[in-house]
């Protein structure tokens, strides 16, 4: 009897197919893996699953009865549980309370002896260790996912879906996690693990489910595929082959940190004192899980947080006590990892939002006044030459917020890709962008690369780093703990650096 | 704020509310036992009656145009100004002491001079919200609405003293020169300069927020203070330039209405047109163009009012009211087109 079946599953939003005729079975003690580009529809259908989306139409069984969920609680009620990508944690509360929240069978008073004691038996049980009494705030991301699964485990699901439950964690967590979930598997648990890496399908999972564009392409027994032949599926065709670095960077540094630090009031050290140097035509890769300082290098960098010691070299020229525009001015341009927080005015228009960093300069304006024209003029232009389609006629006019992820991208790289740039900060780069943007905007950073002006690519995306990087960095706590060259990294090396296991300690194993 | 929207939904809109504001405006005059169709036929006589009248409407709207325009702009660059009540009394203040003690200087040349000082004295008193906002991160809604407090109450203490009239014993400053008022423009209204004065304004601020970088900087500030900041605006001179424009054009209008109607500084002088101001600014959506239409659209009501009030003791006390009613379902209004946005805009991200 299977555990769940979901059948002929139709979602639409605004005319689009998000999921067109899906269909799909879970086992009890099966480990099914949802696997697609991003966009291809894996997140909402688990979000019909879980009741956060109806769908258009379509059925779902749970062992063979029909059911139907307008809202999580009825999912949970049923045995379904989700852990998603983006925690749903209180993050001011105890890792207990934050269990028992909202559960049913709570009275008035609360009964935390006992719900500690059942807690602590289930994580006895899956080796799930967290502190009950720590706050949620306190700690780390693997943690806080442990206590995600507890919640779920706490009410008695029997199916558990995990969105990207490995984008936060290092390759070796990434391993304790698998473990966790093959006890579950042996315990009869049925698992749906949504992922884009084919490296975790082959070890974790049973079966795999394909999406592309909203479609099922594909479904497969993980013992009778190999990577290539998901790839194929996921991707419908070929890569555009592999990014071409041409010659070597130069000898000569474009950047230089020189013992930077950060440390803020009350909130400790954010960046140790840290040397960093980017030569004329690099890309210099920075690896390492989210949150170890990457957003704080950014924006040392790029003068958005004023770092509390050492020194900034701009090819040869300091720039420690410049503004953010003094710097842009000599050439640090910036591609944030936050596209519509710090890059981007959503509420103004296309070509409002590509002249924010030259709006001051001619041909822009004259004296006080703008310059609609030549702004019209430079929108049009950057427009083709970065492909950035808007939807409708209002076209160069239309407010920023109703374009794409990767239209918005597009929009930012035609900014900061200006003629000045001497260095281009790219933080998360691709992040949440579809294949074509991803290439495009890949390919922009080589091209600056091969150009002779230096990249820091900041991404959390192994692949990405080590397929445009010369040499690779990686941050941990704040710190560089490594810096491989693009011929020595591999990913068992970086894995190592990114979990704060230095240089020397992998010498020694 | 401003949504671009297909031109028959917002005219539909436009539709309802009149129809909706109207029923309103109906049961509350049949409640006072008055009849509707009298007492609106009052209302229009009341309003195109006469030239004298008809005038009014614009003596009344220029200080709320000026004080709906500094709100706007101060909305726009999101800084939440309520203190335009007591930036028009600043100005009121500064305005008069200029005008009475400045003596040694000739007649048009001090009017204009105590109208400067008193934009001034307003930037400044809103560039103490911005201070606090900016260095301390304190929300300028309270500072500004503490500082209302304070110079409200500073002008009672001002009438009862050192601004008193010497030679009489209500509590009010002397009349100031004829020579120093703002002339009336038409006989036998009170249409004056300074209606032309703030119609003025409302197209340089205008043109100010659309076709410069000044303008630039302040729209871009006031949507996504972050990203200025990270692509290199300067966040802070912003908010203390717009503030100080903000008081200023309030002050601008308690300068006014000291020099053109009241010819003396009073107690209550603002009749409370700082808060209907906060209002003005909403219903135009922050836009100066849009300022100006609300502010004579309200005075318009309020002199229709007045005439039914007069003639048949319909309080107008009713125009506020049905003000209330407006903005009630303009807001109520946005929020249900912003409900159905934002729904879309979550299911768009869900797929992803």
């Amino acid at each position: 009897m299977p555990l769940l079946e979901m059948k002929h599953i139709c979602k639409a939003f605004s005319g689009v197919y998000a999921n067109e005729n899906i269909s799909l079975t879970v086992e009890k003690g099966e480990i099914h893996a949802l696997l697609g580009e991003n966009g291809a529809g894996k997140t909402t259908l688990v979000n019909i699953l879980f009741g956060l989306y109806t769908a258009d139409k379509g059925e779902i069984y749970w062992k063979e009865q029909p059911v139907h969920f307008s809202s999580p609680k009825e999912a949970i009620d049923t045995g379904i549980g989700m852990v998603q990508q983006h925690f749903s944690l209180v993050r001011k509360m105890t890792v207990l309370d934050n269990v028992i929240l909202n559960l049913r069978g709570n009275g008035f008073m609360l009964n935390r002896a006992a719900a500690k004691k059942r807690l602590a038996e289930l994580a006895e049980k899956y080796q799930l260790y967290v502190d009950p009494d720590a706050k949620v705030c306190d700690l780390s991301v693997g943690e806080q996912q442990r206590v995600e699964i507890l919640k779920a485990l706490y009410r008695n699901v029997e199916l558990l879906i995990l969105d990207e439950p490995t984008g936060v964690l290092t390759p070796q967590e990434t391993e304790q996690f698998f473990e966790v979930l093959r006890s579950l598997k042996k315990e009869g648990y049925g698992i749906i693990i949504i992922t884009h890496r084919m490296s975790e399908i082959m070890s974790i999972s049973d079966k795999v489910t394909i999406l592309r564009d909203g479609k099922q392409v594909a479904d497969l027994v993980t013992a009778q595929t190999n990577p290539d032949e998901l790839s194929h599926y996921m991707i419908g065709r070929a890569l555009s082959g592999e990014m071409v670095l041409e010659g070597q960077p130069k000898d000569e540094d474009i950047l230089y940190l020189e013992h930077i630090s950060l440390e803020k009031r009350h909130r400790g050290k954010h960046l140790e004192p840290l040397d960093l140097h980017i030569r004329k035509g690099e890309i210099l890769g920075i690896a390492g899980v989210e949150g170890n300082g990457q957003k704080e290098l950014a924006e040392v960098i790029t003068g958005i947080q004023k770092h509390t010691g050492g020194k900034i070299w701009l090819d040869g020229k300091e720039i420690s006590h410049q503004s953010i525009y003094e710097r842009y001015e000599s050439g640090v341009s910036y591609i944030s990892e936050d596209r519509q927080k710090d890059s981007l005015v959503t509420g103004m228009s296309i070509t409002e939002n590509l002249i924010l960093r030259d709006y001051r300069k001619k041909p822009f304006s004259k004296g006080i006044l703008t310059n609609r024209n030549a702004i019209m003029q430079n929108a049009a232009k950057k427009m083709k030459e970065y492909q950035v389609r808007a939807s409708g006629r209002s076209g160069a006019d239309t407010p920023v917020r109703l374009l794409s992820g990767g239209n918005q991208q597009k929009l930012i790289i035609a900014r900061e890709l200006s003629e000045q740039a001497k260095v281009i900060v790219a933080s998360q780069p691709t992040r949440g962008l579809d294949i074509g943007a991803t290439e495009f905007v890949r390919s922009q950073l080589v091209a600056q690369r091969n150009e002779g002006k230096g990249v820091l690519l900041i991404s959390a995306d192994l692949e990405e780093i080590m397929a445009v990087s010369d040499r690779i960095a990686v941050l941990f706590g704040g710190r560089i703990v490594g810096i491989l060259n693009r011929e020595e990294a591999t990913v068992q090396k970086i894995g190592l650096l990114m979990g704060g296991i230095t240089g020397e300690e992998i010498e020694k194993q | 704020m401003i949504q671009k929207k297909n031109g028959k939904e917002t005219l539909i809109d436009i539709f309802l509310i009149i129809i909706i504001t109207a029923l309103i405006g109906t049961l509350l005059i049949v409640m006072c036992g008055a009849k509707p169709l009298a007492a609106y036929s009052l209302f229009f006589h009341g309003i195109f009656g006469n030239i004298s009248s008809f005038s009014e409407i614009f003596v009344k709207a220029c200080p709320l145009i000026l004080t709906g325009l500094g709100c706007a702009v101060a909305f726009r660059t999101g800084f939440f100004n309520i203190g335009a009540e007591g930036q028009f009394y600043v100005g009121a203040m500064v305005t008069t002491m200029a005008a009475l003690k400045l003596t040694m200087v000739p007649g048009i040349l001090r009017m204009v001079l105590a109208l400067l000082a008193g934009f001034l004295a307003g930037g400044l008193w809103a560039l103490i919200a911005a201070v606090f906002k900016a260095k301390f991160n304190i929300s300028e809604i309270i500072v500004t609405i503490m500082l209302n407090y304070i110079a409200i109450n500073f002008l009672g203490y001002a009438v009862r003293s050192f601004l008193m009239d010497p030679e009489g014993n209500v509590p009010q400053s002397a009349k100031i020169d004829p020579s120093v008022q703002l002339t009336t423009l038409i006989k036998s209204t009170r249409f004056h300069t300074g209606i032309l004065i703030a119609v003025g304004c409302v197209l340089l601020v205008w043109f100010l927020m659309e076709k410069t970088t000044i303008g630039y900087e302040l729209r871009a500030v006031g949507i996504n203070q972050r990203a200025s900041a990270c692509t290199g605006i300067s966040v802070m001179k912003n908010i203390v330039f717009s503030a100080f424009l903000s008081g200023g054009l309030a002050a601008l209008a308690g300068g006014i209405e000291v020099l053109a109607i009241q010819k003396k500084l009073l107690e209550g002088i603002s009749a409370g047109c700082g808060y209907t101001a906060v209002l003005i600014a909403l219903v135009a959506f922050n836009n100066p163009l849009g300022v100006l239409a609300t502010a004579v659209l309200y005075a318009t009501m309020q002199v229709g009012a007045s005439s039914m009030q007069r003639q048949l003791g319909v309080p107008s006390a009713i125009v506020n009211i049905l003000m209330g009613v407006v903005v009630i379902l303009i807001l109520g209004k946005e929020v249900f087109h912003m409900r159905g946005r934002r729904r879309i805009l979550t299911d768009q991200k869900g797929e992803k």
